[in-house]
C-alpha cells in the first residue's frame, strides 16, 4: 500500500508543507503525521483519527523518521491508538472470527486494528486450557481407573503460557518479515490482530473438549482447528498481491492446524 | 491516625537514643531559622509557624541509622518501594526537613512505626472491601493508598497456596505470585490503554486490597478439605472481591468500554479462585 501511495503527488495534502513536488522524501521530513499504523513503534503525538493515517505518503524505512519514532516507545499515550475500541466493536469482531469462509475480516479491521483482542483472548486461552486440561485429564484417567484422585498439575499453566503467548507473538512477526521480504504490503498490527482473534474459537472448543470421549475430542479439535486455520488463511490472502506465493497461505493454515493438534495432545490427552 | 508523640515524654529513652537526640539537636540548632516541628519535647528549639508535616510516614521511610527494623511484615521489598505522595512540600530544606516532623519518629519505638503502618492497612481495607458510604466515589476511596497491604496479601495468598499443594510447592508459589503481581500491573495498564483515568499506584493498591476475601477463602480451603465447602467458599470470596473492585474500575473508563475494563479483572479473580479450589 505504501509503495503505491509514494508515487502519488501527495505533498499538497500535508498541512504545513511547502509545495515542493520534486523530492518526496524531503517533503515528508517536515511533517510527520500523528500516527501512521504502518510504522511501528509509533510516534508520540496522539492520532488524529483513523482517516488521516495513511495520507501524507510517508514511506516506511526513512532513516530520519525512524529516529523520531523511538521517543514514543515508553509512553502509554502512544499505544492507546491500538486500543481504540468499544465493547460492541470487540464483540462484533469476536463473532465474525467464528465464520471461517467469509474473508472480510481483514477489511473490517483495516481502519482500526486493535491489540486488545490479541492480549486478552490469548490470556483467556491460557487460563482455559490450563484449567480445563487438568479437568479433562482427570476425567480421562477416571474412566480407565476409578480410583484416581484429583491432582492439579501446575506445569500446565507454564506450558500453556509459553506456547500460546509464543505462538501468538512470534508467528505474526515471522509472517510480517516474510511478506516484507517478498515485497508485499504487510502490517504488523493487523497481523497480530488477525491471529489474536483467530484463537477465540479454541476457547469455545476447549469447553467441549472436557468430554472424555476420545473420538469426540478428535472430531471437535479437527473442526475447530480447520475453522481457525481457514479463517487465518483466507484473510491472509488479502494481503498478498501476487498469486505465486500461495505457499505462504498454505503454511499459515498448516501452522494453525499444528497448534490445534498440539493443544489436544498436550492438554486434553 | 493518632500520633503517639506525647507518649515519648514519659517513655525513658534507650541509651543509644540519647546520642541520636544530641546529634539532631545540634543540627536543628545550627539551622534554627528553617522548618521545625511544632510538637517538641526539647525546650531549646524555637517553634516555627509552618504547617505540620501531614504524617510521620516520611522519616519512617528513611533508613534507620541505628535501629534496624525487625518488623513482622516482610522486610523492605525492593519491588514495592513505598512512594510518599504527600512529601512534596517537605522539599524545602532537605537536611532539616528530613527530620522535619519531630525527631521522635526516628527514635520512636519500632512498635509505634509498625502500629502506624498496620492501622493504615486496616483503614484502607475497611474502605475498600467492606460496605461504607464512600464507596461510590472512587477518588475518595483510596486517597491514602499504600503498597504494604497489597504486598502482604499477595505473599500471604501465595504462601497459603504453596502450603496447600502437595507437590511442586515452589512452582505453585511462583505461579500464584507472578499471576497476582503481574496481573495487577497489566490490569492497570489495560485501563490506561483504553484511555481511562486512574492513577497507577492507586490502582495497584486497590487491586491488592481486593484480594483480602480470596485470602480468607484460601485459608478456609486449606483448613477444610471438602469439595463442596471449597466450591461454596471460593464462589463467595470471588463474588466479594469482584464487588469490591467493580466501582473503582467501572468509573475509570468510558461507559462504552466498561466491559472491556472489567472483564480482565474478572478473569484474574476467576483464575485465582480456580487455583485455590484446585490445589490439593
Amino acid at each position: 500500500m505504501d509503495e503505491s501511495f509514494s508515487s502519488l503527488p501527495t505533498s499538497h495534502l500535508l498541512g504545513s508543507v511547502p509545495a515542493v513536488v520534486s523530492e518526496e522524501k524531503t517533503a515528508t521530513k517536515q511533517e510527520v503525521p500523528g500516527a501512521n499504523l504502518q510504522i511501528f513503534p509509533p510516534n508520540n503525538s496522539a492520532s488524529r483519527g483513523p482517516g488521516y493515517q495513511n495520507l501524507g505518503g510517508t514511506s516506511d524505512g526513512d532513516a530520519q523518521q525512524s529516529t523520531n519514532n523511538w521517543k514514543g516507545v515508553f509512553s502509554i499515550s502512544s499505544y492507546t491508538q491500538y486500543f481504540n475500541v468499544d465493547t460492541d466493536l470487540v464483540l462484533n469482531r469476536l463473532i465474525s472470527s467464528l465464520y471461517p469462509i467469509s474473508g472480510d475480516f481483514s477489511s473490517k479491521i483495516d481502519a482500526n486494528p486493535d491489540l486488545y483482542g490479541l492480549v486478552w483472548i490469548s490470556t483467556t486461552l491460557v487460563f482455559v486450557i490450563a484449567s480445563l486440561g487438568n479437568c479433562a485429564t482427570y476425567l480421562m484417567h477416571r474412566r480407565s481407573d476409578h480410583s484416581t484422585s484429583w491432582a492439579f498439575d501446575v506445569s500446565y499453566v507454564n506450558v500453556a503460557a509459553c506456547s500460546i503467548y509464543g505462538y501468538a507473538l512470534i508467528v505474526p512477526l515471522a509472517y510480517y518479515f516474510l511478506l516484507q521480504y517478498l515485497r508485499s504490503n504487510a502490517s504488523l498490527i493487523r497481523f497480530w490482530c488477525l491471529w489474536g482473534y483467530s484463537l477465540f474459537i479454541f476457547i469455545l472448543s476447549s469447553f467441549l473438549l472436557v468430554i472424555p470421549l476420545e473420538f469426540l475430542r478428535w472430531t471437535i479439535i479437527l473442526i475447530a482447528g480447520s475453522a481457525s486455520a481457514s479463517f487465518v488463511a483466507l484473510n491472509l490472502r488479502s494481503y498478498i498481491q501476487e498469486s505465486g506465493i500461495t505457499v505462504v497461505v498454505i503454511s499459515a493454515f498448516v501452522l494453525q492446524m499444528g497448534l490445534a493438534i498440539f493443544i489436544k495432545m498436550w492438554f486434553f490427552a | 491516625m493518632a500520633r503517639n508523640q506525647t507518649d515519648n515524654d514519659t517513655i525513658p529513652l534507650h541509651s543509644t537514643s540519647q546520642s541520636d537526640i544530641d546529634e539532631i539537636e545540634n543540627l536543628i540548632n545550627s539551622h534554627s531559622s528553617t522548618v521545625l516541628p511544632p510538637h517538641t519535647s526539647l525546650a531549646s528549639i524555637p517553634v516555627s509557624s509552618t504547617p505540620p508535616p501531614p504524617s510521620s510516614s516520611i522519616p519512617s521511610n528513611l533508613p534507620q541509622p541505628t535501629n534496624p527494623k525487625p518488623t513482622p511484615v516482610p522486610p523492605v521489598p525492593s519491588t514495592f518501594p513505598q512512594l510518599p505522595p504527600r512529601s512534596s512540600e517537605s522539599g524545602g530544606s532537605i537536611p532539616v526537613s528530613g527530620f522535619g516532623s519531630p525527631p521522635n519518629t526516628l527514635t520512636e519505638p519500632i512498635w509505634d512505626t509498625v502500629k502506624r503502618d498496620l492501622s493504615r492497612i486496616v483503614s484502607n481495607l475497611k474502605l475498600v472491601v467492606f460496605p461504607n458510604p464512600n464507596r461510590e466515589d472512587p477518588g475518595k476511596a483510596l486517597r491514602d493508598w499504600d503498597l504494604w497491604g497489597p504486598f502482604f496479601f499477595i505473599v500471604f495468598l501465595g504462601l497459603i497456596l504453596s502450603w496447600s499443594a502437595s507437590v511442586k510447592k515452589s512452582e505453585v508459589f511462583a505461579v500464584a505470585f507472578a499471576l497476582l503481581a503481574a496481573g495487577a500491573v497489566i490490569l492497570t495498564l489495560n485501563v490506561l490503554l483504553l484511555s481511562g483515568h486512574i492513577i497507577f499506584f492507586q490502582s495497584l493498591s486497590l487491586l491488592g486490597y481486593c484480594l483480602f476475601p480470596l485470602n480468607m477463602g484460601a485459608l478456609i480451603c486449606m483448613l477444610k478439605d471438602n469439595v463442596i465447602v471449597k466450591m461454596v467458599v471460593v464462589t463467595v470470596a470471588l463474588a466479594w472481591s469482584s464487588w469490591a473492585a467493580y466501582p473503582f474500575m467501572s468509573t475509570a473508563v468510558d461507559p462504552r468500554r466498561k466491559a472491556l475494563a472489567l472483564y480482565p479483572v474478572l478473569l484474574m479473580y476467576v483464575s485465582v479462585g480456580f487455583l485455590i479450589m484446585a490445589i490439593n
